[in-house]
């Protein structure tokens, strides 16, 4: 069931930036009512469990949970069984399961995917009216593993216990408890990593893996890009743990250093400076001076092959100003990328940023950049005052660009290919390429006939 | 039509009432729907609709967490919603609260009714938990809702004044079109809701606040000095049968939906008598093209069969239409259960999800589905596949798609035999050479 204590406990994270400006037990805000935007815990679970394509993903609760949440998110993955990322399986819990209680349909419902799926775990996700009528979810999750053999884990985060970044923490909570530590590796080297928050979305992680295998770094398993269950069961034997731009998942580092004594880094894979940095970081965690000096000539091949490639880009981008409104870590790694590219960036918004990001942003922008609190009414006079030539945001900016004449990309859209690592950064290349060159933006902010110039 | 067969839905296809809720007031003029739920029903909802209608949405939640969810009975988290969005958006003037519950909000019993007396916008509720009915009928809910609690009864009709009911899986382009088409008769018409404004990817300003729906809530609290009724969609009767309690005098009029040449000529019918007057040319010269579409795409259609999925009322609509043209409608796979499923006159009619049509893959030749059918079809050789129905995530310009009367039915057809010679023509063209 629901544990209190456990989220209060996530909400407190130690380890977390937030809670430096805190008093003890402040911990994170609580939803305001009408003002909370943004995904529920529900939502956070999902998307930091959903890319185990080999795991079916069962979701206890009524209509909205899954109906509108499945195949929406573009994490791939390399599973050559049956990839139920792809599919959604909910119990779609009726009147009667509200009143006489929905363990039976529960309980009917692993059975079946077991009989017609056989997958190698089933992940089940209580909901708000299935926490509220008080199933008895751990039971019959422990039941049917019982029953079947396989692991049958129950997530325990709600719509209503907070954001998406606590449905996050406690997706984390989840596996720390069924999963890891209960298979043994076939193998182990000095060089196993386990790779935490990355959900492979475009396969960014495909960007930059060949290149930590050239240096001989092996991932042991992930949570959960391209990640397999069989496999995170066995990340108590890794040697380092590597985040990837998701503060949410800090207490499972934290509990897995702990619990295990794995150390872990943070490190982001966007833009050349960082994707390099990241490696290095990785090398240098892991300790050995072979794999250090290996990192060190492979991160200069990489480095020399994609600066020769951007060399066209080179003259489109000269003394191009970018605007970027876009939430979160987004708001530098973005910028990163761009300036990687040679595109000053003049401006980014930290409307939702934590305190590290926007540290990380004002390092990245220098002093002359803005840094937008409220982007949607600043973001016009900014593009004015520093002739910017492109504005980076989410769709609803897209009225602004028109109105000032510039180029526009929409940072927020599901994106189909990946700006990670060295190559993704020619996709982003790519992508700006076409939006300088294209006219539409002028074309549309033209006066209709019947309305008066001026 | 059974009772279950199975304890869980695998790809469902199945939306949720709230979900229904949101978009009807959505087509209401300066509209604030509010969903009564946690954070995240109006967040899934939020992106749902905007893939689906490539458009900034409107909607709010009052953020009802964990301890709320016990301890208020909605009054405190609908009325500090009310009052933190307004403050916040200053410049913000919304004409109606459309306010509506969720699952949790249904499961925790909140009177959403008395909250509306502290509330000094105008207000509506409606009840719509996630675990009955579907997001045909939480929309219906809401029209019903909308017209009971703020349409003022009335003794007199005007002449000339209509209001047309759509169900829900009619798209926004089409709305205008139906409207314009009855305008030509020299009618004042009225959408309730009309979405014609309001998601049908139309460049302007200040998108996404507020419900910009073509109607506003002045006109609906007038709506019953309408001298006809027109419920489009079995789903839509409960709404229609509200308004006349608001004056006798209305006369209502049912289309279970407005797609092929039968229901088109008993539209008009309908308006022509209203109004003692002939169509326009241009819908004279409509009907003669959808006649010579029929004829021009018989043979494929005729010689093919089909799989339908989604909403009750969308089904029943293209069913028809296709089998006018000699179409084999092999199964019909719905979201929720409707009296109007059995007037299909096909074998399987079932309520499901996809992995119950997926059993029906092999045997059609066209799958007309939604978004998530297309993923499921990639395995199969040689199936056409047209999107219809919620979502829609990928498709340009599925909200002006157009399937409605003798000029939407006719380009459905040419959409459907244009995928089916796709399938048929070209891939024997292939083998032999």
């Amino acid at each position: 069931m629901v544990n209190r204590a456990k989220i209060k406990e996530l909400m407190n994270e130690s380890a977390c930036s937030h809670s430096k400006d805190k008093k003890p037990g402040e911990g994170c805000d609580k939803p305001k009512p009408g003002l909370a935007a943004g995904g529920c815990a529900f939502d956070g679970a999902q998307i930091s469990l959903f890319p185990y394509a080999d795991a079916v993903h069962l979701v206890h609760g009524p209509q909205t949970c899954l109906g509108a949440s499945w195949e929406t998110r573009e994490t791939l993955s390399s599973y050559e069984g049956q990839n139920h990322t792809y599919m959604g399986f909910t119990t779609g819990i009726t009147t009667n399961d509200v009143i006489f209680g929905g363990d039976k349909r529960l309980e009917d419902s692993i059975e079946y995917i077991v009989k017609e799926y056989s997958p190698e775990a089933i992940f089940v996700y209580s909901t708000c009216v299935t926490a509220l009528v008080g199933d008895d979810i751990d039971m019959t999750c422990k039941l049917g593993s019982e029953k079947f053999d396989i692991p049958v884990v129950p997530v325990h985060a709600p719509g209503f216990v907070g954001g998406k970044n606590l449905g996050s923490r406690l997706a984390g909570e989840a596996v720390l408890e069924n999963l890891i530590g209960t298979k043994e590796p076939e193998t182990i080297t000095p060089y196993d990593i386990n790779l935490i928050g990355d959900y492979n979305v475009t396969g960014d992680m495909w960007q930059y893996l060949p290149i930590l295998e050239k240096i001989g770094i092996r991932v042991l398993s992930s949570m959960s890009g391209d990640g397999r269950v069989s496999d995170i069961r066995t990340a108590h034997r890794a040697k380092l743990n590597v985040i990837v731009c998701a503060k949410s998942l800090v207490t499972l580092c934290r509990k897995m250093k702990e619990q295990y004594g794995i150390p872990w880094i943070s490190v982001s894979f966007y833009g050349k400076r960082d994707t390099s940095f990241a490696i290095m970081e990785i090398a240098k965690a892991l300790g050995d001076e072979k794999i250090i000096e290996k990192a060190k000539r492979v991160i200069e091949e990489e480095e020399r092959l994609l600066e020769e490639k951007l060399i066209p880009y080179r003259k489109i981008f000269a003394g191009k100003k970018a605007v970027l409104n876009t939430g979160g870590n987004k708001a530098w790694s973005i910028a990163s990328g761009l300036q990687d590219l040679g595109i000053e960036v003049v401006a980014t918004s930290i409307r939702k940023s934590t305190a590290d990001d926007i540290e990380k942003a004002k390092e990245y922008l220098g002093d002359d950049a803005v840094l937008m609190k409220t982007p949607a009414s600043q973001q016009s006079k900014v593009i004015d005052e520093k002739g910017a030539d492109i504005l980076l945001s989410g769709g609803r900016s897209l009225y602004t660009a028109i109105k000032k004449k510039i180029s526009f990309i929409d940072v927020n859209q599901e994106k189909k290919v990946s700006y990670g690592g060295y190559n993704g950064l020619l996709n982003l290349a790519d992508d700006l390429k076409y939006a300088f060159n294209n006219p539409v933006f002028a074309n549309v902010s033209k006066k209709a006939p019947w309305e008066a110039e001026g | 039509m059974s009772a279950e067969k199975k304890p869980l839905q695998v790809n469902p296809i199945k939306h949720s009432q709230p979900m229904g809720a949101a978009l009807a007031f959505m087509g209401i003029k300066n509209c604030l729907p509010l969903m009564h739920a946690s954070q995240g029903c109006a967040s899934y909802t939020k992106v749902f609709y905007t893939r689906h209608f490539n458009e900034p949405i409107a909607i709010y939640n009052t953020s009802v967490s964990d301890i709320t969810a016990v301890l208020d009975g909605g009054d405190y988290s609908i009325l500090m919603a009310i009052e933190n969005i307004t403050k916040k958006n200053k410049t913000m003037k919304p004409e109606l609260i459309g306010l509506h519950t969720t699952g949790l909000t249904e499961t925790k019993g909140d009177d959403v009714r008395g909250v509306g007396m502290h509330i000094e916008i105008p207000y509506c509720y409606v009840n719509t938990p996630d675990f009955e009915g579907g997001m045909q009928s939480g929309w219906a809910l809401t029209i019903k809702a909308l017209i009971q609690q703020h349409t003022k009864e009335q003794n007199e009709i005007v002449s000339n004044k209509i209001v047309l009911l759509p169900h829900v899986s009619i798209q926004p382009g089409e709305i205008e079109n139906i409207k314009e088409f009855c305008e030509s008769f020299g009618l004042e018409v009225y959408a309730l809701p009309d979405l014609s404004t309001s998601l049908d990817g139309y460049l302007s300003e200040g998108q996404g606040k507020l419900g910009t729906g073509a109607i506003s809530i002045e006109d609906i609290t007038n709506l019953a000095t309408s001298s006809y009724v027109i419920s489009i969609g079995e789903s839509m009767k409960i709404a229609a049968e509200a308004l006349k309690v608001k004056n006798e005098k209305i006369q209502h009029h049912h289309f279970e939906h407005l797609m092929g040449l039968e229901a088109s000529d008993n539209f008009v019918g309908l308006l022509m008598q209203i109004r003692q007057i002939a169509p326009i040319p241009s819908i004279q010269r409509w009907r003669g093209r959808l006649q010579d579409a029929m004829l021009d795409t018989h043979f494929l259609i005729g010689s093919s069969s089909f799989l339908i999925t989604g909403e009750p009322d969308m089904c029943v609509g293209i069913a028809e239409l296709l089998q006018a043209s000699g179409g084999t409608i092999k199964a019909v796979v719905t979201t929720t259960a409707s009296d109007i499923l059995k007037e299909i006159r096909c074998d399987n009619v079932l309520v499901g999800d996809l992995e119950d049509a997926k059993e029906y893959f092999e045997d059609v030749d066209m799958v007309i589905s939604n978004f998530h059918a297309e993923r499921l079809l990639h395995s199969y050789k040689n199936k056409a596949l047209v999107l219809r129905g919620f979502p829609n995530y990928e498709e340009f310009g599925n909200q002006l798609k157009n399937d409605q009367l003798y000029e939407g039915s006719t380009y459905f057809l040419f959409e459907v035999a244009n995928a089916l010679r796709h399938i048929k023509h070209v891939h024997e063209g292939d083998e032999n050479a």
